[in-house]
């Protein structure tokens, strides 16, 4: 990469290399455009930069867990579930970006090419009407600009490219998409799903959609893609392609145009405006081995570093126009952040179908689509929630005693009979209170200010989750589920990992920051197509929503450059 | 190869503690074979690790738990993955351990018959004091025994096969109980 300003400058930057990014690189690249990606962490490769895909249980030193030391400097990290010894390489270390907690808030973040699309659970639902249309109904946040048409075709456009498993289970509150064949449901699944559609008239058992290729068609081969192997390591990168992740899908496919730079390595300090032309130019880039403060140009700018680290940038590019940061004149930046309540679990046993089991492993599972408050208010509480639902047999070995004996026991362990479990996604509601701030006089070692996270459960969460337990609890018992169990994790906000908001779609410029394009009101030239962007979270796994934004966001941003608009 | 670093910086510590330091007969005990962090572990005590987790599985016409070096594993657990109160309370209890050996049998563990040996941990196999440091030694020391064999190359591809690749998932197959297998 040469230094000098024409060097330097590009038709579009991509802040952020993640499920979003990758996209944005790909419908820029595609579309012509020379693209330069900025990813503040280290490069991943496709194949090669999966150092722990193809090991063996007995190949990792503890096993699979994470040393005391690794876990006493890294409280935060050490609590999310896949932080284990075969996919820690991909999770920052909390001493490596620290942050200020006003209240607890475990920030999970994976800093490298491909983000955390490495790392994700890979479910994929649409939204509907029902969620777009919550705010403006229920009355909180502001109203989407946005309605499920505006989204739909963007929603196949990504479906098609990344592959997604699904069923076509011609739902109003979780529309069907381009799916590739679903995988099985087990036969407890099967009889829950059955159980429910008999009992309850407006709740529904589905097989949870997922970005994986159970059928790869042409398009997936074409990117140097493979069918799932069912291996369910996912987390230590895929050696087939058999997920949708940034690395394996959308950004080789944006290297293949020739209009793509990657710039690993690479911090975004801040996005410059200038005052005369009144738009952005470009980004300051801190280059996190040498150091050295760069700037690179472009006429459009978006900005995917993943919700919380967008929310920095912008709160970060102030300007005489912008005093309180880039687009901010509402004053909402960094406010209205929200993100899942992952609280509630229930576990239970089932006697029936002794004589069925399952074979081989599945990458996914079922999944109740929220059935309270679709259609009109109903509880005390505001939304709603959906739940995973999954079930399989287990293997239980007896180690009591010591020798012969017990290595006889070791050598056949007993099929225990049926456990079922699920576990809740509930919508939070977006308000003003919950925050992310810049520290005034603290700054990290790219002399950033430290950011400070001020996030709280609420009322109607605590709500929400007493109902998750009661209504489980009774279609668990009716189903004739035993030995039911409900837990609540009280794990802090930031753990479900699906952060979004701060940055919020709406259609007046005095209470949102983001048009129907994701453009910022005030700064036309950038974009915002991350979790940042989100002006209410409703309950499904949130991905596949930014992919859609994003593909017809950049789609929007090139027939205004087109048009001398930008 | 997970043990490579351990060992090349054992035989680093070796050469320069050799050079430096006592003849090696005059050392009272031979070293452990691996360099550990936190916890101190002689030659002796490694040998009575790899007898007991032997005596916990042994090998009879398939391998025992020496053959897949469970003591090692168990160290590296130890001295990696426990707290600083359960590394002490393990040190403590294998200490607490040969009191108990000698107390029933006379003798050190290692010195001890398969008899003496299969006498000591029966009675462990009895305590119910969860303040029992021998105890809490002998349950802890069998449970990573038993996770180093169920999770060793051997168990997993002749005994409960692991496949790495299944390329398959079937919801609903007849349940078939697996044959007794001989261990």
């Amino acid at each position: 990469m040469g230094n000098t300003k024409e060097t330097r400058t590009f038709d579009a930057i991509v802040i952020g290399s993640g499920i979003s990014g990758g996209w944005a690189a790909k419908e820029f690249t595609e579309k012509g455009l020379k693209t330069l990606v900025l990813e503040r962490g280290r490069d991943v490769q496709h194949l090669k930069d999966y150092p722990t895909t193809n090991k063996y249980p007995w190949e990792f030193e503890h096993r699979g867990d994470i040393t005391a030391d690794v876990k006493e400097a890294n409280p935060v990290v050490s609590r999310c579930y896949a932080f284990r010894e075969d996919a820690m390489h991909f999770f920052v270390k909390d001493t490596e970006h620290p942050y200020v907690q006003d209240k607890p808030f475990d920030w999970i973040r994976g800093y490298q090419v491909g983000g955390k699309s490495l790392l994700w659970a890979r479910q994929t639902q649409r939204w509907s009407d029902f969620d777009f249309e919550g705010p403006a109904r229920d009355g909180f946040a502001v109203d989407w600009p946005i309605r499920y048409k505006d989204i739909a075709p963007w929603y196949s456009h990504v479906e098609k490219f990344a592959g997604i498993s699904g069923n076509k289970d011609g739902l109003p509150n979780l529309p069907d998409g381009e799916f590739l064949p679903p995988l099985e449901l087990s036969c407890v699944e099967n009889y829950f799903k059955d159980f429910v559609s008999k009992n309850y008239k407006d709740r529904n058992v589905i097989y949870a959609r997922c970005a994986h290729l159970t059928e790869p068609q042409p398009i997936h081969l074409e990117q140097g893609r493979g069918q799932c192997q069912k291996r369910n390591l996912c987390q230590r990168g895929c050696p087939f392609g058999g997920y949708f992740s940034s690395n394996s899908s959308t950004l080789p496919w944006a290297q293949r145009t020739g209009n793509l730079t990657m710039r690993p390595h690479s911090v975004v300090h801040s996005i410059i405006y200038d005052e005369q032309k009144g738009k952005a130019t470009g980004v300051r880039v801190v280059d996190t081995q040498s150091k050295e403060m760069i700037e690179y140009y472009a006429n459009v700018i978006f900005v995917n570093a993943a919700a919380v680290n967008t929310n920095i940038i912008l709160l970060n590019s102030t300007s005489h126009r912008f005093p309180n940061g880039l687009g901010n004149d509402s004053g909402v930046l960094g406010k209205y952040f929200a993100f899942h309540n992952y609280r509630g679990h229930i576990s239970a046993e089932y006697d029936g179908f002794k004589d069925s089991t399952t074979d081989g492993r599945t990458p996914t599972s079922a999944y109740l689509p929220r059935f309270r408050n679709v259609v009109k208010q109903e509880t005390d509480f505001l939304r709603g929630y959906a739940a995973g639902f999954s079930s399989g047999r287990g293997k239980n070995m007896h180690t009591e005693g010591f020798g012969k004996t017990l290595k006889e026991n070791l050598f056949n362990p007993e099929t225990t009979g049926w456990y079922v479990g699920s576990h809740m996604m509930g919508e939070t509601i977006p308000k003003e209170s919950n925050k992310l701030t810049l520290d005034a006089s603290k700054k990290d070692e790219w002399g950033i200010p430290l950011l400070h996270l001020d996030i709280a459960y609420d009322d109607n969460d605590e709500k929400m989750l007493k109902d998750f337990f009661e209504q489980m609890t009774e279609m668990y018992t009716k189903a004739g589920f035993t030995n039911i169990k409900t837990g609540d994790s009280k794990q802090a906000p930031g753990l479900d990992i699906h952060e979004m908001g701060g940055v919020r779609m709406g259609n007046d410029p005095k209470t949102s920051m983001l048009n129907k394009w994701n453009q910022l009101h005030a700064c036309k030239n950038v974009f915002v197509t991350d979790g940042a962007c989100m002006t209410s979270t409703s309950t499904q796994n949130p991905s596949l929503t930014y992919m859609a934004l994003t593909a017809r966001a950049v789609d929007y941003a090139v027939t205004q450059l087109k048009k001398n608009e930008l | 190869m997970p043990l490579n670093r351990r060992t090349v910086l054992k035989q680093f510590l070796y050469m320069s503690a050799g050079m430096a330091l006592l003849p090696a007969c005059l050392q009272h005990h031979a070293k452990s074979s691996m360099l550990l962090k936190h916890i101190a572990i002689d030659g002796d005590q490694e040998k009575t690790l790899a007898e007991l987790s032997e005596t916990i599985i042994p090998a009879t016409t398939t391998p025992g738990a020496k053959d897949v070096s469970a003591h090692l594993f168990v160290l590296t657990m130890v001295d990696d993955c426990f707290t600083k109160a359960d590394r002490d309370r393990w040190q403590a209890g294998f200490a607490a351990f040969e009191k108990m050996s000698n107390d029933l049998n006379g003798k050190n563990y290692l010195s001890s018959t398969p008899q003496q040996r299969e006498a000591l941990l029966t009675k462990l196999e009895t305590v119910k004091d969860e303040k029992d440091d021998a105890a809490w030694f002998y349950q802890a020391t069998k449970r990573l025994t038993i996770r180093c064999y169920t999770s060793s190359k051997f168990y997993l591809t002749k005994v409960q096969v692991y496949e790495l690749v299944p390329s398959r998932y079937k919801g609903c197959v007849p349940y078939k109980p697996a044959a007794r297998k001989v261990a």
